[in-house]
């Protein structure tokens, strides 16, 4: 069954780029450019609370997705297999749209 | 490009509001961090400077995460670190060091992006440059230095020089990638350093992290100021000094990207900085 990365707790991100790097290191390479993950800092109001907002291209799931989460230190991912994304959104068709929103 | 053979400079004159790259294979031996920035500070001695460094492992190994600022403020040579992402996107901009003086006649906005650098007017926004994702943002309140919007560093020194210098603010882009000379053996060893965490002085915790470093520890959102030469000379946290003083794993790590240097290098470098520090 395909498996699926997908950032189920992104409000936990601190913005460490440990994924972004993972990933990078799997394809041989290191830096940011033409990451399959992006982290983007949000601008907030009080600057008090940085908040991160995460980007993944789907071409991610061919990489070792499982090491990607793991190295994670906050657990912002989760590995998903394809039918059990289905079966969440059959039973819960509201979290299943807000999961694809913020895997873009 | 990323070169590990030389060490790249980009020299931003706001008096000129010209900006150049220059490249200097002689000044590989001061490593990078504090240890090239001091001696860039004697070069530059009379301009005032503002000296932002990265080491020779930021942006490739976790823990390395800290950038350097060397300036004198009112007569002495000071040096603090700033956390979060600038180490590493001056890393991929392909740069080692920036070096920014003279003082701009108006308020001012410095966009870098990899080697280049544009100056604009204090009012641009400085959420209009770079590429989110691969920039740091650099932003001057008027009482503080911030970066990332979250990290400072200690004492008003940086302040001051903004002030003096009329800069509002940065933003840095780097979109250079690099691949280890042995990516087999820099793999095998960045898990190393990794499974080491439990050697930091610190706890982990949920707070924003610096760029490369899984901790999220709240202790380095003020900074750091003075220390160990060869920490600051690579750039490492303070936190993480049980590893980045075991002068064989700098070695190996240093080796595997493809740096060139020696044993001797790293052993002399204290000596090399006292010697600069002393002509400045």
């Amino acid at each position: 069954m395909p498996k699926i990365l997908k950032p189920t707790q992104p409000e936990k991100c601190i913005g460490c780029e440990m994924c972004v790097f993972e990933a990078q290191r799997q394809l041989k390479k290191v830096g940011m450019e033409e990451s399959l993950i992006r982290v983007f800092r949000k601008k907030s109001e009080g600057k008090q609370n940085v908040e991160f907002e995460l980007e993944i291209d789907p071409r991610i799931n061919i990489l070792d997705i499982d090491k990607i989460s793991s190295i994670c230190p906050r657990g912002v991912f989760e590995v998903l297999t394809e039918q059990s994304q289905e079966s969440e959104k059959d039973t819960n068709p509201e979290k299943g749209r807000e999961q694809e929103k913020s895997a873009v | 490009m990323i070169d590990l053979t030389v060490k790249k400079i980009l020299d931003i004159d706001l008096e000129t509001q010209k900006a150049e790259t220059k490249s200097f294979t002689d000044l590989n031996s001061y490593i990078g961090g504090t240890g090239l920035g001091l001696k860039l500070l004697e070069m530059y001695s009379d301009k005032s400077p503002i000296i932002i460094s990265t080491g020779p492992l930021n942006g490739f190994f976790p823990f390395a995460s800290k950038t350097s600022i060397v300036l004198i403020n009112d007569g002495a040579v000071e040096d603090i670190y700033l956390g979060g992402s600038l180490s590493t996107r001056i890393k991929f901009a392909g740069l080692d060091s920036i070096i920014i003086h003279g003082t701009a006649k108006e308020e001012t906005v410095i966009e870098i992006q990899n080697s280049n650098a544009f100056l604009k007017e204090g009012s641009t926004d400085l959420e209009s440059l770079g590429l989110p994702g691969k920039r740091t943002v650099i932003e001057f309140d008027g009482k503080k230095v911030i970066s990332d919007q979250y990290f400072t560093t200690p004492e008003n020194y940086l302040e001051k020089k903004f002030i003096e210098k009329n800069i509002k603010g940065l933003s840095i882009t780097g979109t250079e990638i690099y691949s280890p000379k042995d990516f087999d053996e820099y793999k095998n060893l960045y898990e190393e350093m990794l499974n080491r965490k439990n050697e930091l002085s610190v706890e982990m915790g949920g707070y924003p992290s610096c760029s490369g470093c899984p901790m999220g520890c709240g202790k380095s959102k003020i900074g750091e100021i003075g220390g160990n030469i060869l920490l600051n000379s690579l750039v490492a946290c303070q936190y993480a000094d049980k590893i980045y003083t075991d002068i064989g794993t700098i070695f190996s790590c240093l080796n595997s990207l493809g740096y060139g240097y020696t044993h001797e290098d790293i052993e002399n470098l204290p000596t090399l900085v006292e010697q600069t520090i002393k002509k400045i």
